[in-house]
């Protein structure tokens, strides 16, 4: 390309930011401000304004979002089982080495924390992916029609706090599934010692990601925050949230998945007496 | 469902977890289970190939250790077949030496005794001779010359026959 067509390049590419700006400038209005933020705040919260139907029921967004997800995530697996699998080739090229590298990634995580890990690394990789793909879902602002006629972006699907709550609970299930492998009854037991398990789970995952769809929306909300700011945004509460979250949330399940089912005998605590207590206060005193 | 704060609904839990759960099993099978599944095989694979590897070199090593026995084996068998050769050679010459020493002790002892008896033979023959000559000579010097002559004639006879012998 000549300096010449590089400057025409970029003289076009000037205009057409221009025209685009000024176009955004001059068709705001009503239409865009129809919810108060306190409204769309409330609504990102508590999802009980903004309904959407899902198969004839009203369901919250994150649900459909979640379906959505749930039915991208399984098509890319099945043109991987039928065009990609079939060819792998025991020298992988980039593609085959990034599905190994995220398999072996969830099964080495799943081996590493427990010795009776079943079908741990099957869970935490599902797990890891819906979370993943989930959050970075919002950053597509994925439209859909409300039951109340309204326009709007869909959220990550563990933005809702039902997803939220059915993700906490099922890896505690899981947690629990591994403690009666490792020690039977006693597992179960152990296991609900963590009482508060399911609830951390669940809120830290929804406070997570419910923290990126607020500030999200905010930014969205007011015209004047929606030049250069959401890149930055963007990319800082959802790519980083995508992959912390889905990292959190698989290895706190790993962690206490192998420490519940974790059936090595604890070594017997040694009792210290008053004598050797008092010869060993003597020594250090020495 | 009212009355459950942060509008909690147990129906979209159980919806979610339908949802997860079909994805759970989707992924599982078609994309968790094959890829685990490759990179096992290949695992074993390369294991496989390792352990072939290991028994050709094992092999190869046995079969190095075998040709070292077997050299080593001929070379003894080289050594010990040399000595025995080198025995028998050292018994071959002795007898011979042996016998080349008997061989020439008799054909020294038969030449001696040729000699000797050559010797005795000319001895006598010249006895002889000496007799027939001073026989002859004392019939001559009886029958046909004086004494002196006849002597004389004996004298010269005599010398004449110490001279020839």
């Amino acid at each position: 390309m000549s300096k010449q067509e590089r400057r025409k390049a970029i003289i076009v590419f000037a205009v057409l930011a221009a025209v685009f700006l000024a176009a955004s400038i001059l068709t705001g209005g009503d239409g865009a401000e129809e919810e108060t933020i306190q409204q769309v705040m409330r609504d990102a919260v508590l999802h009980d304004l903004n309904k959407v139907s899902l198969f004839g029921m009203a369901v919250n967004p994150g649900l459909l979002a979640g379906v959505i997800v749930s039915s991208f995530l399984i098509i890319f697996a099945l043109i991987c089982r039928i065009f990609v699998i079939p060819r792998f080739k025991m020298v992988p090229g980039r593609f085959q080495l990034v599905l190994e590298t995220v398999v072996g990634l969830f099964d080495n995580m799943a081996k590493g924390n427990s010795k009776i890990n079943g079908f741990l690394g099957a869970y935490i990789f599902a797990a890891g992916a819906y979370i993943f793909t989930g959050t970075l879902f919002e950053l597509f602002g994925v439209q859909a029609v409300t039951l109340g006629g309204h326009s709007i972006s869909l959220p990550a699907p563990l933005s809702d706090i039902n997803g939220a709550i059915m993700m906490g609970c099922l890896s505690y299930l899981v947690i629990m599934s591994g403690g009666i492998a490792g020690n039977g009854v006693r597992g179960i037991g152990k296991t609900l010692k963590e009482y508060s398990l399911p609830i951390s789970l669940s809120f830290r995952l929804f406070g997570a990601l419910l923290s990126g769809a607020l500030v999200t929306e905010l930014v969205y909300y007011y015209s004047s925050l929606s030049y250069v700011l959401p890149v930055l945004v963007g990319v800082l509460f959802t790519l980083l949230h995508a992959l912390i979250q889905a990292y959190v949330l698989t290895m706190l399940t790993s962690l206490f998945y192998g420490q519940v089912s974790d059936n090595t005998p604890k070594p017997p605590k040694e009792k210290k007496g008053k004598r050797g207590a008092r010869n060993t206060s003597a020594a250090a005193v020495s | 469902m009212t009355g459950i704060p942060l509008n909690i609904d147990f129906q979209q839990i159980m919806l979610h977890l339908f949802n997860f759960t079909i994805l759970f099993g989707a992924l599982y099978i078609l994309l968790y289970k094959p890829v685990k599944n490759f990179m096992a095989s290949r695992e074993q694979y390369y294991a496989d190939m390792d352990s072939r590897a290991e028994d050709a070199l094992r092999s190869a090593e046995d079969s190095r250790r075998t040709y070292d026995d077997k050299l080593r084996a001929f070379d003894e068998e080289v050594r010990s077949e040399k000595a025995k050769l080198r025995k028998d050679l050292d018994a071959e010459r002795d007898r011979r030496m042996a016998d080349a020493k008997a061989d020439a002790e008799k054909l020294l002892s038969d030449a001696r005794t040729e000699a000797n008896r050559q010797k005795d033979e000319i001895i006598s023959s010249a006895q002889k001779e000496i007799t027939d000559m001073v026989t002859d000579a004392m019939e001559k010097l009886t029958l046909e010359q004086s004494a002196s002559d006849a002597f004389d004639q004996f004298l010269d006879a005599a010398e004449a026959g110490a001279e020839q012998q």
